[in-house]
């Protein structure tokens, strides 16, 4: 897989062959030093980028006065069409680390975790190289995350540090308050890292985000845009009747000309009902419409069911055969429906709201697309699909 | 019921939670609580709303006697 790295405002700015950390601290100057007040005023505008979007003030904020809390990178990137956080780790390894050393800093943090995806063996090579040129490579501890859809959400991430296998658990509280083996603890995406660090090296920097477009292709794209951006911008070429599924497999169907309407911004998006996720933009594959791309992401997805909480293991499968059945001509509209109460907010992690989020949106989007599939067509791909095809 | 009167005096309304790893869909909590919670086409609970005052006994017996533990009054 090639992975095209294009220059951007902030974060990709100045890229250059070398992402070494003397070339490094050439172009961004040295690592400045803030106390927590400092922190919490400058980042006030940092939100996670893991998808969720929580403010990272917040989390400081949730700290409070904890001393030596435990910090956490997770560049686990689960979502095998996210690239954002395997860009950093290329060309930005050390600007994801220099966020992390000014809030160890402040917080008097000694340990500092870092979890990287076991299949992605760039990024864990880059991300551990890294580390090794730091004042105190001695402080980071690097984990493997298993490949698994679900690893890097945050508590099978703490479950993984923790020598417990790497799947989510329930989150009686959240982690500022109990995280790894109980203690307060501060966890947070890569790229959210880089943009804390650009925040206190650059304060007058406008907002961006990385977003990743093709990310199931051999040649996926990783952007940076500005906050504020009008998508029509983004995406130039499209065409406005184009269906793009925005957030990635937990993410929202929409078309083209709807989504130019709206900026870059999570907020405006999330009220829109296309929340803008961890920035992953997919379009159906050669071959494939909505409906069909649907029906293999949520057969994909169920697959990756961490198989421990009874709604997501039985009723996954489940939803993702009734929505194979829809696409061949062959299941009802309702039986699919029916999985949404059954399945959202009934599990230790999101991974059955994201995929019914995914579904949802499919029939909320496209409507006329579902009915053509109930009727045994398809409007989108010329071929008419085979009601007698297998299901996957 | 003796237990009907138990903590109703003007607490927060009280929400039970699952631990969904932890629930292996034994259907005790529904057995005893039938009011507030359904079972799935599997077995596993489905939570409608906050425990009732006159109900916070009962769903301190279904949290005490989960078999597996699974079922937290918050």
């Amino acid at each position: 897989m090639t992975l095209r790295i294009h220059a951007g405002p902030q974060l990709l700015a100045g890229l250059r062959e070398s992402s070494s950390y003397p070339a490094h601290r050439d172009y961004f100057g040295e690592v400045p030093v803030a106390d927590r007040d400092t922190l919490i005023q400058s980042l006030e505008s940092v939100r996670g980028r893991g998808g969720a979007a929580f403010p990272f003030a917040t989390k400081l904020r949730a700290l409070g006065a904890s001393n030596r809390p435990v910090v956490v990178v997770n560049w686990a990137e689960g979502e095998p069409a996210s690239h954002k956080d395997a860009a950093l780790a290329r060309v930005r390894p050390h600007l994801v680390l220099d966020g992390v050393q000014i809030v160890a800093r402040a917080y008097r943090a000694r340990e500092v975790h870092i979890v990287v995806p076991k299949e992605r063996p760039a990024v864990v090579d880059a991300v551990t190289a890294a580390a090794q040129q730091r004042r105190h490579p001695k402080r980071f501890k690097v984990h493997l995350a298993d490949d698994r859809f679900v690893a890097g959400q945050a508590r099978a991430v703490l479950e993984l540090m923790a020598g417990r296998p790497n799947l989510p658990v329930t989150a009686w509280q959240p982690e500022a308050y109990s995280g790894h083996r109980g203690r307060p603890t501060l966890l947070s995406n890569a790229e959210t890292w880089a943009h804390v660090a650009l925040r206190m090296m650059r304060p007058d920097s406008p907002a961006t985000t990385l977003l990743t477009m093709g990310g199931e292709s051999a040649a996926p794209d990783v952007r940076e845009v500005e906050i504020g951006t009008s998508w029509s911008k983004v995406l130039g070429s499209w065409s406005p009747d184009a269906p793009i599924l925005v957030g990635g497999y937990h993410g929202t169907w929409t078309s083209v000309r709807r989504l130019g309407k709206l900026p870059v911004d999570h907020d405006t998006m999330r009220m829109a009902g296309v929340p803008l996720g961890a920035g992953v933009l997919l379009a159906p594959a050669p071959g494939e419409c909505p409906m069909t791309m649907t029906a293999r992401l949520a057969r994909y997805l169920a697959d990756h069911s961490a198989g421990r909480c009874g709604p997501c293991f039985n009723g996954l499968p489940a939803m993702a055969a009734a929505v194979s059945d829809l696409a061949h001509g062959r299941g009802e509209q309702a039986r699919v429906e029916h999985f949404f109460d059954v399945l959202e907010r009934r599990g230790a992690c999101a991974h059955p709201d994201g995929t019914v989020r995914l579904v949802r949106s499919l029939v909320t989007a496209f409507p006329a697309e579902v009915a053509a599939h109930r009727a045994g067509g398809c409007s989108f791909a010329e071929r008419r699909h085979d009601p007698g095809e297998s299901v996957a | 019921m003796s237990i009907t009167n138990a903590g109703a005096r003007g607490r927060a309304a009280a929400t039970l939670r699952v631990d969904w790893p932890a629930c292996k869909g034994r259907g005790f909590c529904h057995e005893l609580l039938p009011e507030i919670v359904d079972l799935d086409e599997w077995g596993y609970p489905i939570i409608n709303g906050v425990v009732p005052p006159e109900l916070i006994g009962l769903a301190k017996e279904a949290v005490r006697t989960c078999p597996t533990l699974a079922l937290h009054l918050t």
